[in-house]
């Protein structure tokens, strides 16, 4: 049995409780006169309503319907989404030039392309095709890095 | 401004060469998308929306709502020939187009649902310009009461439509809303869950939660699945040609599917894959040979591809009459109207006549060109589907990534994607709509407005409300779609648990 939705239902229940309190301490203002809290409050009613709710239904639920990926996928899975972490932690650092082709070699190994030069040409094409069109043709200001400093 | 003379007037801002050139690329980008699994029309949208910024808005929306109908004929094409849909809106059509394909008459599928798009997508435009233009004189009525209705009608309808329970789907408007409350408040200028970042006092951008949601969570997605997709049959140029009594099996299931997709479009929620489930069993009670339905029926595929297209020139009423919008697709088209500084609602088609009517005219001109560009080049597009995996998503990854990016040149924006395409995977996995979450994001800050102005004029008098039948009427209309169903099904569980107490 996944403990998945549980899991998620108590996650979703705690960030909608954090968010209603911090709702709840912006000025709600008056009916005649609604202040930027009023909103908020209401929105955050309805999330903790809801996540509770959702805790409730997944306790009754004893056979978790959302089973988890296999193993070998969810490492591919989490594998992705932590290069594209490490992407935005180390792009302003080591900007576009290096961080692009960094993340293109994991990820095409991730996918499952297995030789080595032809991961390694395609990260180095596509770095400077992507540069090309989004740096000189649209002016986009790709971060450089610390190397210019 | 009559629609004769709207019309041609849109011609004659569709036809200029920038405009037509935006046109050809949406609707071939759009193409492409439908036909590649991985990036659907909303990604796509967003993705190219910062490339938009040079251009004029009304090329901008006229590029943009191309890839949209476009993605439509995209996705029936692999849906035909390799049982793989590219779109949801073409998962039905799978069912009986593969197995015509497998019979041989791929040809004939794909020629049917081209036409049958065709037919649906102009039919559709004149749909479009008959309601678009009454709504929007009738909402120059409208106030923030009124506003605040519909707003809230809508998000009930959707909450209702868009699959799973009814709690999950609160829950994703709540989060959808609550993601719009961060930032600055549009009234008073206080700054709301920012934790002292200017940056985020900006609010959270449209563009990277629906990549993200979109476009990165999708490719999580098919990271499970490593490996590619099955070889697509090749068809020649000659065996496109339907059979004299395919075509006249097919013409009601079109007719019929262009009309039930527009009224379908019309409904706040996911409006082209619902109208091709609907137009699917309509087809079925209607034909007559039922049971070769599942077996190749070509009514099974002319309907649905014919109401997927309907439904999306449905779906862009409440957009340019109104500037509400009900379905993701037009969510991101709202969002391009803002950042080109265009202020959408009823006063849109006086105030911009250039972007109602052009938008219109282009949509004319954008089905021709799908339809002549898709029988011929149909196997150039799924020979796109050859591509190894794992260069196509890694491409899709990094054009996420710089495309964010290069929206605000802000890194805030890439962490929201990354963060975005993580929760998009996990609410998959759950059985969630994320789908909801944008359309929540976008409406709530107009939820928010019309809400406090309401309050604001009634002064604390609800009397206000009673007095406002469009308002009451709108209200009570969304309370009785989120209430009626679930006490409909807590009654029949109740007389079960009776029946079972005092049975035998």
């Amino acid at each position: 049995m996944s403990r998945l939705p549980l899991v998620a239902a108590l996650a979703f229940l705690a960030s909608s409780a954090a968010y209603l309190v911090a709702a709840l301490r912006l000025s709600p203002g008056s009916v005649e006169q609604p202040g930027p809290g009023l909103f908020p409050v209401a929105v955050g009613l309805l999330l903790v309503a809801s996540s509770s709710a959702f805790v409730f239904q997944s306790l009754r639920a004893s056979s978790a319907a959302a089973a988890g990926p296999p193993a070998e996928a969810g490492k591919r899975v989490t594998g992705v989404l932590a290069v594209l972490a490490a992407f935005c932690l180390f792009l302003p650092w080591l900007g576009y030039a290096v961080t692009a082709p960094g993340l293109l070699v994991v990820i095409l190994r991730l996918f499952g392309l297995a030789r080595w030069p032809v991961v390694a040409a395609l990260a180095v094409v596509a770095t400077a095709a992507s540069y090309y069109l989004f740096g000189v043709l649209l002016g986009v200001p790709l971060p450089a890095g610390v190397w210019t400093r | 401004m009559s629609a004769v003379e709207g019309l041609v007037y849109g011609f004659s801002v569709a036809l200029s060469p920038s405009n037509l050139l935006a046109c050809l690329a949406g609707v071939v980008i759009g193409t492409l998308v439908g036909v590649l699994p991985g990036i659907g029309p909303v990604g796509a949208m967003a993705l190219l929306l910062p490339s938009t910024f040079a251009l004029d808005p009304t090329t901008a929306l006229i590029m943009l709502a191309g890839i949209y109908y476009g993605s439509m004929y995209g996705g029936s094409t692999t849906s035909i020939l390799v049982n793989v849909p590219g779109e949801a809106a073409s998962v039905v059509t799978a069912l009986d187009g593969y197995q015509m394909a497998r019979r041989g008459r791929a040809g004939a599928a794909l020629a049917v649902s081209a036409v049958g798009s065709f037919v649906a997508g102009t039919l559709g435009v004149l749909g479009l310009i008959l309601f678009a233009t009454l709504l929007a004189e009738a909402a120059l009525g409208f106030g923030p009461p009124e506003y605040f209705a519909l707003t809230v009608m809508g998000l009930a309808v959707l909450s209702r439509l868009s699959g799973g329970s009814l709690v999950k789907a609160f829950l994703m408007v709540g989060l959808g809303l609550a993601l719009g409350s961060v930032g600055m408040e549009p009234i008073s200028g206080v700054s709301r869950f920012t934790f002292g970042s200017v940056r985020l006092s900006q609010g959270i951008e449209l563009v990277p939660v629906a990549m993200g949601l979109f476009g990165i969570a999708e490719i999580l997605s098919l990271a499970e699945t490593r490996g590619g997709l099955p070889r697509a049959m090749s068809v020649r140029l000659r065996e496109l040609l339907p059979t004299r009594t395919e075509w006249r099996r097919a013409t009601g299931p079109i007719v019929r599917g262009s009309i039930l997709g527009f009224l379908v479009g019309l409904i706040p929620g996911p409006a082209a894959v619902l109208s091709t489930f609907l137009s699917y069993t309509v087809e079925r009670r209607a034909a007559r040979h039922p049971e070769e339905f599942g077996k190749g029926a070509i009514e099974g595929v002319a309907g649905p591809e014919s109401a997927n297209n309907g439904a999306t020139a449905g779906a862009l009423v409440p957009l340019l009459a109104l500037g509400i919008p009900f379905a993701p697709a037009t969510a991101v088209l709202l969002g391009a109207l803002v950042i080109h500084g265009i202020q959408p609602g009823p006063l849109l088609m006086t105030q911009r006549p250039e972007i109602f009517w052009g938008v219109a005219a282009s949509m004319y001109i954008g089905n021709a060109i799908l339809l002549i560009l898709n029988l011929p080049l149909i196997g150039l597009f799924v020979s796109v589907l050859r591509l190894p995996q794992y260069l196509l998503l890694s491409l899709v990854v990094l054009l996420c990534l710089v495309g964010t990016y290069s929206v605000n040149n802000s890194l805030l924006d890439l962490w929201v994607l990354v963060i975005m395409g993580g929760l998009g995977y996990l609410l998959r996995k759950l059985g969630f709509e994320p789908a909801i979450v944008i359309l929540a994001l976008v409406l709530g800050p107009m939820l928010e407005k019309t809400f406090r102005q309401t309050l604001f004029m009634a002064r604390g008098d609800w009397g206000l409300i009673l007095s406002r039948p469009l308002t009451l009427a709108l209200l009570l209309a969304g309370l009785v779609i989120v209430v009626v169903p679930e006490f409909c099904r807590a009654s029949r569980r109740w007389r079960a648990r009776r029946a079972v107490a005092v049975g035998p």
